[in-house]
């Protein structure tokens, strides 16, 4: 075999070694991840939506909860305000859980408990505790800052980019990286695994079912699973509306004891 | 039929040998397959319904095993909390998580666990309660009134004095303990600082005991042989005889034990001890017969018919003695303990092959003996008549029931009712921790956790609702009487610490209002607790609300924790418990019942201890029956029984006396008890009734008796009593108990024998007359008393087997006797009448 045979042959391999490279060039892994975050935490300018959530734990005993979540950005891709109004069960109906999501700085949280009529500041420097008992954790449900993490694209074939996560910060996570998968057509991303740093797959969030509504991709059943202890959260949302027109004021701490009852009926 | 097998063994002695010998190789080649068990939790049968209770609980709240690994820091003035302990106390926290088998996630440690607490005006927070080592000691102590503070942490994981730290680590498995046990010891070692740590739990010290068993078994029970062998030289002074018993001793425990795990039963902490029971018993027979040999060979200067002779002498009270044994530790089957029913059937099976043995081996073996051996032992001191110390304790003891009988009896009658006294006083209490010697780490973590904490010893209740599907576990009103029951608990000062749903919720609640402790209470509403949940649930660790209660709220979990393991000071709980719940009604019907390593050994130790006296009052029965047989004189029969009595009631009335608790070791050795001590009595009557063919008087009866087999039963009482002595000093509180019995049953029984018996027949000596002509028959209060013995023992099966329940068995029984009655007044009125 001679010389110019062997290179081309070495060339013809290394233009395939570096095919997905080649297309993580033409859109950035950061970009793909900013555009995920606004896919799955910023359709239209504000929404609304019935939630189903159902837990089952290790045992597969499950509890439901049903709450109604509005949401309002004040920042595309940046600053939001979520309002939980819990419906079901009968002993929890009417409690809030309202968020003011920032970047750059913790976010503000309010509790609201009817039963004892108590507005309380829950601080959250910690975002990685469960919400509500759940399989899903605050971060999840509000979306982890673009920058806490570092992005790699892993793969781009087929219908799906594959980003690798790892967390710039170790304190406070649980996970040393996680993978995320996001449908290349829509951004959106359509599952999550959570490593630790010998590998193991400690939690996996799916989503089940998408639709469209009002023009954007939106979730319409996500499962979140511990794999270590066993369990998992079904989360089912209804009745999804985007801009349907939330006033600011519904989002402030003076309402969270008399609810917007035309939003939560 | 005696004489067929003598025959055989005394013509083939060569065959006997390769037989024997054959049969231990078979034997030894089970070992691969043996598997061990230490947990005592198997007292119970797997499928009982407290353990399978126990299972469905332990998964239903996700609660595992547990070791405590304790930390303390005397040294410096904060205690653990200073910043380097606590650092310390992170790291060995984070490397013991890593630990295979250990179940990281639900660890208890101060790392490991959320904590609520007051962030600001109006605003609370749940963070991590050390997520970080603190970098100074002033952060130090916030983390310790942070932690005293909180229902999971107080008297669990801190101690009040912060002083000492402990760290509850689950295991995925229990059998896993010991191995985890030996990692975590290495982790700790790896630190330097003034710390001391501390191992301990239920799991790791049974899996402990379980390990030390093997290791003490390794020791002592060759050094019980060892002793006992020393013992039997300086009696018979011939290597060459005495090697006979021994070998006769190990071919037995061998073949038993491969016979057992060939059969698939695994070591248990009980048949760990079948080679220690069986050594004594096999040894006795032999030393009867050498004993016998080496008195007789002087006569006959031949060993065939020395040896025939001897047998002859030997044989029945040997198959009597044997048999008794045998309804002893057989009777054990009837216990409703699967180990101590693998145990007394295997020693059973010993006992038999031992008795089978003694005919054949110990023959065989004299036969193949060099004859020069035997030459001197004419020539030997101490076998001379009246001259050796032994010889002059028999000699005081038979001026004793010959001139001074009356006084013996005297005497025994008192003893006997002093010891009934003692009985009295037996308390029934056990604890796996207390099988160590109290200097053992074990022993010693156990006590300085519990002088720190409010108990490592956990049990737990489980309340549920008679009427599902209500959350009745959320409502205000329960939760106030479990509070309730709780405090009632606490002040009874019987329970450390108890924690619960209502803990938490008092927690969160009061965390929730300002955490000021004005609201340290339970709300007032039924929704105001779910909503102090609901927050609880946004914690880190929402999980461990599922430890206390499930998820539908039907089923509650108050996990209690104890200062001491004692099934005494656990059953004192229960009791309080159910007589609390029945003078204060819940506000909604419940059930209660109890689980938890602690409980659990209290059900074992009731069925034990109920169960062992069932087998004793059966075995006694039995025995009864046995003599009756043999000696062909109910009254006879009774007398025989007396030493054994005697031994019993003393024993017993001893540890009364003396405090130690009647515990699994020494329910057990009520078996041994009975099977050893009647031998003696057999020995003795059946000797004097032999004698009485050739000898008219008492007098000179006696004078024979207290020499020959006087000396054989002391000789033998010594052998086993001192050569079981070393046990006592053994680190494993049941072997000692084991010593302590072994000498106890020896020593009394021999003097019962030897001093009871004989002076009965002084006082009366008809009971040495040969049995009426006609046989049991013959008379009409013996046949009596014979159907009196037929029924108990046919309801002591009846009863042992649960074959019936107690009205039945009563009915049948009564029956028996009265068949039995009138057949007597039938038979013996058909005898006087053709006299």
């Amino acid at each position: 075999m001679n010389l110019s045979v062997l290179l081309a042959v070495l060339v013809s391999f290394a233009g395939i070694a570096a095919f997905p490279a080649c297309a993580a060039d033409t859109v950035p892994v950061e970009d793909i991840v900013a555009r995920a975050s606004r896919a799955a935490f910023y359709a239209g300018s504000d929404g609304i939506a019935d939630v189903r959530m159902t837990i089952t734990d290790a045992r597969g005993r499950q509890r439901q909860r049903e709450m109604r979540i509005l949401r309002k950005d004040v920042e595309e891709g940046g600053e939001q305000k979520f309002f939980v109004y819990f419906t079901r069960p009968a002993d929890v109906a009417r409690t809030v859980f309202m968020v003011w999501k920032h970047s750059g700085r913790d976010d503000d949280r309010w509790l609201y408990l009817p039963a004892m009529d108590l507005v309380r500041r829950i601080s959250a420097t910690d975002k990685r505790s469960q919400f509500v008992g759940s399989h899903f954790v605050y971060e999840d449900i509000s979306g982890r800052a673009l920058e806490a993490d570092s992005h790699e694209l892993v793969s781009a074939e087929g219908d799906t980019y594959l980003v690798k996560n790892i967390p710039l910060e170790k304190k406070g996570v649980e996970f040393a990286w996680y993978h995320v998968w996001i449908d290349k057509a829509t951004f959106m991303p359509v599952k999550a695994e959570y490593h630790d740093a010998a590998g193991t797959l400690l939690r996996r969030i799916t989503v089940q079912e998408r639709r469209d509504v009002q023009g954007h991709p939106t979730v319409i059943r996500s499962q979140a699973e511990d794999l270590r202890q066993g369990g998992s959260t079904l989360l089912e949302f209804q009745d999804v509306r985007y801009d349907v027109g939330l006033e600011d004021d519904i989002f402030e701490e003076r309402y969270l004891r008399r609810p917007p009852v035309q939003w939560v009926k | 039929m005696m004489h067929k097998w003598l025959e055989f063994a005394v013509s083939h002695p060569r065959q006997v040998m390769v037989a024997l010998a054959l049969a231990v190789v078979l034997a030894l080649s089970q070992a691969p397959r043996m598997s061990v068990d230490t947990d005592p939790e198997n007292m119970l049968p797997a499928n009982s319904s407290v353990r399978v209770f126990d299972r469905q609980m332990r998964s239903d709240f996700a609660l595992n095993n547990m070791l405590v690994l304790g930390v303390v820091n005397e040294a410096h003035p904060q205690g653990v909390f200073n910043a380097e302990t606590l650092a310390r106390l992170h790291r060995i926290t984070a490397r013991i998580k890593e630990i295979e088998g250990v179940d990281a996630y639900e660890l208890l440690s101060l790392s490991t666990r959320d904590n609520v607490v007051q962030d600001g005006a109006g605003a609370v927070r749940f963070e991590w309660l050390m997520q970080e080592p603190p970098a100074t000691d002033e952060e130090a102590l916030v983390i310790l009134a942070e932690a005293r503070d909180h229902p999971m942490f107080r008297g669990s994981i801190v101690s009040d004095d912060g002083r000492m730290v402990s760290v509850y680590i689950p295991l995925l498995k229990k059998s896993l303990s010991y191995r985890i046990a030996q990692d975590v010891r290495r982790i700790v070692a790896q630190e330097t600082g003034p710390e001391q740590y501390h191992i301990t739990g239920l799991p790791v010290a049974e899996d402990q005991f379980g390990v030390e068993m093997f290791r003490q078994m390794a020791v002592s029970a060759p050094l019980a042989g060892a002793v006992i062998f020393v013992l039997m030289w300086l009696f018979f002074r011939s290597l060459a005889l005495i090697a006979a018993p021994m070998i006769m001793a190990v071919a037995t425990v061998i073949i038993t034990m491969g016979l057992m795990i060939g059969f698939g039963f695994p070591v248990h902490i009980m048949s760990s001890m079948i080679p220690i029971f069986l050594m004594p018993i096999t040894i006795l027979d032999s030393v009867h017969i050498l004993s016998e040999f080496s008195d007789k060979y002087r006569l006959f200067k031949d060993r065939r018919k020395a040896i025939m002779h001897v047998m002859g002498e030997l044989f029945v009270p040997m198959l009597f003695t044997s048999l008794t044994s045998v309804a002893g530790f057989f009777s054990l089957s009837f216990s409703p303990i699967p180990p101590v029913q693998v145990f007394g059937v295997f020693v059973a099976i010993g006992i038999a092959l031992a008795w089978l043995l003694t005919m054949v081996f110990i023959p065989a073996y004299i036969m193949l003996m060099n004859e020069k051996t035997f030459a001197d032992f004419g020539a030997r001191p101490s076998e001379e008549p009246s001259s050796g110390w032994m010889d002059r304790v028999l000699g005081v003891f038979r001026a004793l029931v010959l001139k001074r009988y009356r006084l013996v009896l005297v005497l025994t009658a008192l003893l006997m009712a002093l010891s009934v006294y003692g009985l009295t006083r037996i308390q029934v209490n056990d604890n796996p921790v207390r099988w160590f010697h109290a200097g053992h780490p074990i022993r010693v973590a156990d006590k300085v956790l519990n002088q720190h904490f409010a108990g490592t010893y956990e049990a737990y209740l489980v309340l549920e609702a008679e009427n599902k599907g209500g959350e009745l576990f959320k409502e205000p009103q329960m939760l106030r009487y479990i509070q309730g029951l709780q405090s009632a608990l606490l002040d009874s000062a019987l329970v450390g610490k108890t924690m619960t749903l209502t803990d938490l919720v008092v927690k969160v609640y009061d965390e929730l209002m300002g955490g000021d402790k004005t609201h340290a209470r339970i709300p007032d509403t039924r929704e105001a607790v779910a909503q102090s949940l609901l927050s609880f649930e946004n914690s880190h660790k929402p999980d461990d609300l599922w430890h206390v209660v499930t998820t539908d709220y039907d089923r509650l979990n108050i996990w209690l924790q104890l200062k001491s393991g004692d099934n005494k000071d656990m059953a004192r709980v229960t009791a309080f418990t159910a007589r609390y719940l029945l003078d204060n009604p819940p506000p909604a019907p419940l059930q209660a019942r109890w689980a938890g390593k602690t409980y659990l050994n209290v059900v074992w130790q009731d069925n034990m201890v109920m169960g062992m006296i069932k087998n004793f009052i059966g075995s006694f029965v039995i025995v009864f029956f046995m003599m009756l047989y043999l000696f062909r004189s109910p009254v006879t029969a009774l007398v025989s029984m007396v030493p054994l009595t005697v031994t019993i009631l003393f024993i017993y009335a001893l540890l009364g006396f003396v405090g130690k608790d009647y515990d699994m070791p020494v329910a057990v050795l009520s078996a041994l008890t009975l099977g050893l001590s009647v031998d003696f009595a057999i020995h003795f009557i059946q000797r004097s009734m032999e004698l009485r063919k050739e000898h008219a008087d008492w007098n000179s009866i006696a004078e024979k008796m207290f020499a020959g087999p006087g000396r054989a039963i002391v000789r033998n009482a010594l052998v086993v009593a001192i050569g079981f002595l070393p046990l006592m000093v053994a680190p494993l509180v049941p072997y000692q108990t084991v010593g302590f019995f072994m000498f106890a049953i020896m020593a009394v029984s021999a003097a019962a024998t030897l001093l009871i018996i004989p002076a009965l027949f002084s006082w009366y000596p008809v009971l040495l007359e040969a049995p009426a002509p006609g046989g049991i028959a013959g008379n009409r209060g013996h046949c009596l008393l014979t159907a009196v013995a037929a029924g108990l023992s046919v309801a002591y099966v009846m009863w042992g087997y649960d074959l019936a329940s107690w009205k039945p068995t009563v009915y049948v029984t009564l029956a028996v006797i009265v068949a039995g009655a009138f057949l007597c007044h039938l038979v013996s009125g058909k005898t006087a009448c053709r006299k």
